[in-house]
């Protein structure tokens, strides 16, 4: 994956190049191959390079064959070759062997309905100089991200937030709806950012901005129209959707490597990987010291099982504090776990080891339904159903052992889920962890909490919900609130995208194909949540294909160590500084005495609970989130123009292209073709 | 032990760690410590070491229940039946 930026202008003033370096500069992480640019008239386009396919010819932004239509583009189209055969039978010269160029030629040819034939994760913006408007979009799920913002009569994206800051005309700004949804649903929902007036690009959604107007439009919704009966060929669909979405994900020009995480999920993915991959697959994992939480000995197994190379990055809780300001630097928001850290320090291992791509296991548990939430779900409507039971909360002893404290106080913390919401709520399978969640806000300030009101995010997720979300099973509801809140905002963002881009390794995804999770979503509810056991129907297939202690697993969810690991002995000493009274004071989103008393209780080791783990993170990573992107106005210096692998200048004084096919051979090109030499990568 | 002066030491105890970040909260004796979101599973955990230490209460497992340490009132009210060596239901 790259990085990618851009600025439109209302008027035809030019967009300096060097505002676009600047801009690039800001992303160069997720680039570290290349970098090129375009400067229009009215239009510029930004790109880092992270080179993976066409080493030699792949550099951007890259146009079609007259320099009418440019691009920059972050991510993987899978059936690219497929596409790339098609426009070839239609006429289209193809000059590099990217999936970049066939974005290029598909929108000649087909225009925004192109998105309907992508197989892959993508953001990208597509400069269509006919008409001088800009096309942006977004993969199905959110697996790459694009952020915008309007300041003036100027439009601007990136890949990253720090991006459209770095050009130096978007300001920031905290956005407090925003920040009451990180802590209530661990990320800000898109459109919504935590900074003021920029936004997110919705997943499967596309804008179109021509003349200084912005169109949004969707062309990909998660719908989940569960059949009765499972299909007889169940088994062989998924057998075929799971493999050829491996063996697509494993076409590069380099190494592919994996992670592991000694899950079912990801033993699946490296356990094919190793399979197809024309080299012995290196596998990467967490560790950590704390045995509660770390998965070595499966990951070994599974590692030793497929003869993989395998690493490990054994993580301490002093490391997740050391470079826990990195994190929320690349974040871009504030967290309420830790749990992205590790998942930095293992994509600095893989780098490490030179793979530049990953698969991960990440999305089953939203196609299978493996996450905790979903039996959870199914338990409280089960107890609910007969209220006065004591035997059916017991149910929910199984599911969360750690609880129960050895047996005991189970009656008192089983009343937690079944008190946190009715059925009838659409939010139902939720409502106990946006609860939970929520409890952070007793920390807020009197002016956060104010500025918070006039915001209900929850109103406002049950007013988003789709028309048909009523009529789709319990789980079926959670599935759908997991995939448009958690997965793209928190999963694929500050646990995925950016924690892995910051070390410039693409991560990919094979159970976010889109033809999987088509499937899965018509299977019954039954075939993926079968009393309290979880993805079913992937157990019975992965049964030959995992080892026999990694397949009887149940699901462990990951986490790192929270709150603790900011008070041990060698703790930074910039946990201290942000915690004092004097700095959340200064900063303003906490109340500074609540602070101070959550600070004693962890210092004393005392906040063991979710809550106060929670609101240390929170509090911590608001303050490191603060001081990183509002306090410190600290620009990037642009990347030096000379090394751009690209540079194209558009001549000011030239009037458009006109909004004409036919006559494209014979147009002079306005361009000064400065430089277009290969990315050195 | 006088039961008011347990009622005072819990809910005391209980503001102190549990509170603390709602420092303007009026916590009444009857209000429901899990219904009101004041202390999670661990919360109760530490609350029953709590009493154990301080009043010097023997608790089994079954004796953690919201009917003993669901509000300030019933804890007092569990731990004086306990002190005073009648039989708590």
């Amino acid at each position: 994956m790259c990085g990618i930026a851009g600025i439109a202008r209302g008027v035809p003033r030019g967009v300096d190049a060097s505002t676009l370096a600047r801009m690039a500069a800001a992303i160069q992480h997720r680039g570290p191959d290349g970098f090129g640019y375009f400067a229009g008239r009215r239009i510029g386009l930004a790109h880092t390079r992270l080179g993976i396919l066409d080493l030699q010819h792949g550099a951007q932004p890259l146009a079609n064959e007259d320099g009418r239509v440019q691009i920059t583009y972050n991510g993987e189209i899978y059936n690219f070759a497929d596409l790339r055969h098609e426009l070839a039978q239609r006429g289209h010269r193809f000059a590099t062997a990217t999936d970049t160029e066939v974005l290029v030629h598909g929108y000649e040819e087909w225009g925004t309905a192109m998105l309907d034939r992508l197989e892959g994760q993508f953001a990208f913006a597509i400069h269509d100089r006919r008409d001088d408007s800009l096309f942006l979009a977004r993969d199905r799920f959110g697996i790459c991200p694009l952020f915008h913002a309007r300041r003036g009569d100027s439009f601007y994206f990136a890949s990253e937030i720090k991006a459209l800051f770095a050009s130096g005309e978007v300001d920031a700004a905290p956005d407090f709806a925003g920040l009451d949804e990180v802590f209530t649903f661990w990320g800000a929902r898109a459109p919504r950012t935590v900074f003021r007036e920029v936004y997110a690009l919705e997943p499967g959604c596309f804008a179109r901005w021509h003349d200084g107007r912005l169109e949004f439009s969707r062309y990909f919704a998660p719908a989940f129209d569960e059949a009765r009966t499972e299909p007889a060929d169940a088994l062989a669909q998924l057998d075929a959707t799971l493999r050829a979405s491996v063996a697509r994900r494993l076409r590069a020009d380099v190494p592919v490597g994996g992670y592991l995480s000694g899950g079912l999920d990801s033993s699946i993915t490296c356990a094919l990987a190793s399979a197809g991959s024309p080299h012995r697959l290196r596998t990467f994992s967490v560790s950590f010291s704390d045995a509660t939480l770390d998965e070595a000995p499966f990951q070994r197994l599974v590692a030793d099982s497929l003869g993989t190379e395998h690493a490990v990055v054994r993580v301490s809780g002093a490391e997740i504090a050391t470079v826990f300001p990195r994190v929320v630097a690349h974040t871009e928001t504030p967290l309420v776990r830790t749990a992205p850290a590790p998942m930095y320090l293992l994509s600095a291992l893989a780098r490490q080891h030179d793979i530049k791509v990953v698969l991960t296991g990440e999305g089953a548990d939203e196609c299978f339904f493996g996450y905790d939430i979903f039996k959870e779900t199914a338990i409280r409507q089960f107890c609910l159903r007969q209220p006065t039971s004591a035997i059916r909360p017991r149910l929910l002893d199984r599911l969360y052992p750690y609880l129960g404290h050895g047996g005991r106080g189970g009656a008192f913390w089983r009343r937690f889920f079944l008190d946190a919401g009715s059925p009838d709520d659409p939010l139902f399978s939720h409502l106990p962890r946006f609860r939970l969640t929520s409890r952070i806000k007793d920390f807020y300030s009197a002016e956060t909490r104010a500025a918070a009101a006039p915001h209900d995010v929850l109103a406002e997720l049950r007013d988003a919900l789709p028309a048909a979300f009523g009529r789709w099973s319990a789980l079926a509801r959670a599935g759908y609130l997991e995939m448009v809140t958690l997965l793209p905002s928190y999963l694929l963002a500050s646990q995925g995208d950016r924690m892995i881009m910051g070390n410039g390794v693409e991560g990919r995804y094979p159970f976010l194909d889109h033809h999987l999770f088509a499937l899965c979503a018509t299977l019954p509810s039954g075939s993926k949540l079968r009393g309290l056991r979880e993805k079913e129907i992937l157990r019975r297939w992965a049964k030959a294909l995992v080892p026999p202690a990694v397949h009887a697993r149940h699901k462990q969810p990951y986490r790192a160590p929270d709150a603790a690991t900011f008070f041990g002995d060698a703790r930074p000493a910039w946990v201290d500084e942000l915690l004092s009274s004097e700095a959340i004071q200064r900063t303003g989103y906490f109340e500074a005495t609540a602070v101070a008393g959550l600070a004693r209780r962890c210092a004393q080791g005392r906040a063991t609970g979710f809550g106060e783990n929670q609101a240390l993170v929170a509090i911590l990573s608001t303050q490191l989130w603060h001081e990183h992107f509002l306090a410190a106005r600290a620009r990037p210096a642009p990347l030096p123009l000379d090394r751009a692998s690209v540079a194209w200048h558009e001549d000011p004084s030239t009037a458009p292209y006109a909004p004409t096919r036919s006559a494209a051979p014979s147009i002079p090109s306005p361009f000064s073709l400065r430089s277009c030499s290969t990315t050195r990568s | 032990m006088q039961h008011d002066e347990i009622l005072t030491l819990t809910r005391d105890y209980i503001v102190e760690n549990f509170l603390y970040m709602r420092p303007n909260a009026q916590l009444r004796d009857d209000e429901s410590l899990l219904g009101g979101g004041i202390v999670d599973s661990m919360g109760v955990m530490e609350l029953v070491q709590f009493i154990g230490d301080r009043f010097g209460v023997t608790i089994a497992d079954d004796d953690i229940t919201e009917e003993h340490f669901g509000s300030v009132a019933s804890i007092a009210a569990f731990v004086a039946a306990r002190t005073s060596g009648a039989n708590v239901a």
